[in-house]
């Protein structure tokens, strides 16, 4: 009976401890997914579920629906038939302020997702391309200085971006390409290709180590060349290595926020997702439900990518430790 | 080490390969990180103009004695170290209970497993809105909750206000990472044999000193990687705390702001950058010789 008594006490404790890891988790995601189906009126209803839940926050981020912000526009439009019978001089001034305002007040979400999706997607493409090849080099080709090459992989790995922030903003600005949007958005994409570069060798580098030689040696004997084994053996046998790389180097480009809000500051058309939501929260007021819409469309293409490759996730980064 | 010239002609075809391999890499690691980090250096003595045509000044180490001397400095290096020793020591806590607990089998793992991962995984953009939306005056959810307790006043804009957001942002970024500490915990754990378990059980061990005497052990290695890696990131680390709240001013926010806002001032941002690296680099020396025992 004791024996039984403190097993019960043991379950509980047990299960209250679960229930408390699972809140503590939790709740801000809970917030974070109510809020986002309320209506802006409701925002600071403190009770987790919506009394009116609504599609309409989505709707207008994903421009089925105008927001109400693009229909006071028309009250804007009626505005400028009223103008047209202004002086030329005059009327410009109104409609710059006019446009200015609106520029403002629109949210572009979808123009900022693509380009946070195009910036994170190339970059970690490359730099998985880059690494690959690099990461292959030093875990099974044998050459002199192979050693320190694979230790500076290493270091380099621990060096931050806010050390680099200085002097690349610097190298970039001089050699002149910040300044165009779209030269900027080619300098952020240089920038995240290294960021990420260190590790994917490490990671990949790691996973082709424990890829049996023998395989390869057979295939060399049969005829195929060095790279051709890369690509026909050691690619298909890396592939969860492979795609938990590319979904990490992918996750630090799309959250990135020091290096693109030094570079694309004074071109809002090539905001990324942080850049451009950072900046409606602080210049917009309390459009919270908004905000959570956002923030739960900007979270679901990671976290889907993050759950669809769950069970190769834990040896992927045991196997190589990971970077941030 | 063996020269390239000693080499037999197919080991030197070899090298020839591998090193063709992993060029495009060092050339990228080498211009895009390996040589900033040394104009850095070079750039901390100088007054950084970015105007065409103006050269820089060279002011020797009057960027330094700007730094040393100023009083916002040290203020924010003491809030750096309290952040990196508050955040580290918490979520490797966090990271190791949570570890301890997911190891048992019990109906339903899978699913806990899963959403331990969200803060992690989740993009730090969208959490650090909710929790500015559970944390904010008023109306906040877990502002109302906790100064029902007693614990805070309602009033109070404890994101933003200068004496604690750092506490704030130690508390979200323990909240962010203890998944990484505790998928590393959790996987070394699964690798103990049993065997150690079960002769201690037959010793008649109970589970404190099981803890003590055979899982802690096991843990050393991957708990001193673990506490020295989370270390050199969370001394460097921008977008948690700058999103979450500009009045937690670690020197990261120091450095950004000294570079990029107001008048730029790039020669002390890479005087700030430089003590970053050489903090840094000790931080790393040590892992090396110690943890990776090179």
């Amino acid at each position: 009976m004791v024996v039984r008594k403190r097993s019960f006490i043991k379950t509980f404790f047990f299960w209250f401890f679960i229930a408390l890891v699972i809140i503590f988790v939790a709740y801000p995601f809970a917030y974070m997914v109510s809020v986002s189906f309320r209506y802006d009126s409701d925002a600071f209803d403190s009770s987790l579920i919506p009394k009116n839940p609504t599609l309409s926050q989505y709707a207008q981020l994903l421009g089925f629906q105008e927001s109400i912000r693009q229909e006071m526009s028309q009250e804007e439009q009626q505005l400028i038939k009223l103008l047209e019978s202004l002086p030329e001089e005059q009327r410009e001034q109104v409609m710059q302020n006019i446009q200015s305002q609106r520029r403002r007040e629109s949210f572009p979400f979808l123009r900022w997702f693509g380009n946070s999706l195009l910036l994170a997607g190339l970059s970690a493409l490359t730099s998985l391309i880059i690494g690959i090849f690099g990461a292959y080099s030093f875990s099974r080709v044998w050459y002199p200085g192979r050693n320190m090459v694979q230790r500076s992989v290493l270091l380099v790995y621990l060096v931050g971006g806010v050390i680099l922030s200085v002097p690349l903003y610097d190298m970039f600005v001089r050699i002149g390409l910040t300044n165009t949007a779209g030269t900027s958005m080619f300098s952020l994409y240089i920038i995240y290709v290294i960021q990420t570069l260190p590790v994917s060798m490490y990671m990949l580098g790691n996973y082709f180590r424990t890829i049996p030689e023998s395989i390869e040696e057979a295939a060399l004997i049969d005829g195929s060349t060095r790279f051709g084994t890369i690509m026909r053996i050691i690619i298909p046998l890396s592939m969860p290595a492979i795609i938990t790389v590319f979904i990490y180097a992918f996750m630090i480009g799309w959250n990135e926020y020091l290096f693109a809000s030094i570079f694309i500051r004074p071109f809002p058309g090539s905001y990324t997702l942080p850049v451009g939501l950072r900046e409606i929260f602080f210049s917009a007021h309390a459009v919270w439900a908004k905000m959570m819409a956002a923030s739960v469309l900007t979270a679901v293409p990671v976290i889907a990518m993050f759950m669809a490759v769950e069970k190769y996730l834990t040896a992927g980064l045991t196997a190589g430790g990971v970077k941030e | 080490m063996t020269k390239y010239k000693e080499l037999s002609s197919l080991k030197r075809k070899e090298a020839v390969f591998g090193w063709k391999l992993v060029s495009p890499a060092v050339i990228l690691i080498g211009v895009f990180i390996l040589y900033p980090v040394l104009y850095n250096i070079y750039l901390s003595f100088f007054e950084v103009s970015l105007t065409p045509g103006q050269s820089n000044k060279f002011v020797g180490l009057e960027n330094y004695r700007r730094l040393l001397t100023d009083p916002t400095f040290w203020n924010s290096f003491g809030i750096t170290l309290l952040f990196v020793a508050i955040t580290v020591a918490g979520s490797i806590l966090v990271g190791l209970g949570v570890a301890l607990l997911m190891n048992k089998e019990f109906p339903g793992r899978g699913i806990v497993r899963a959403l331990i991962l969200f803060p992690y995984v989740a993009p730090v953009i969208s959490t650090v809105f909710a929790w500015q939306y559970v944390l904010m005056p008023l109306n906040g959810p877990l502002t109302i909750l906790l100064s029902n307790f007693g614990i805070m006043d309602i009033t109070q804009d404890v994101v933003n206000n200068p004496n604690n957001a750092f506490l704030v942002v130690s508390f979200y970024s323990i909240w962010k990472n203890f998944p990484f500490i505790y998928l590393m915990i959790l996987s070394r754990l699964q690798s103990i044999s049993q065997d150690y378990y079960e002769a201690a059980d037959i010793d008649g061990a109970n589970g404190w000193q099981k803890f003590r005497h055979i899982t802690l052990p096991e843990l050393y290695y991957v708990l001193g990687s673990l506490v020295l890696l989370r270390g050199i990131w969370n001394f460097y680390k921008f977008e948690e705390v700058y999103l979450l709240s500009k009045e937690a001013r670690t020197l990261p926010i120091y450095l950004y702001q000294t570079a990029f806002t107001g008048i730029p001032d790039l020669g002390v941002a890479a005087a700030i950058a430089t003590v970053l690296f050489i903090v840094m680099m000790a931080l790393i020396t040590v892992y090396v010789k110690k943890v990776l025992k090179w």
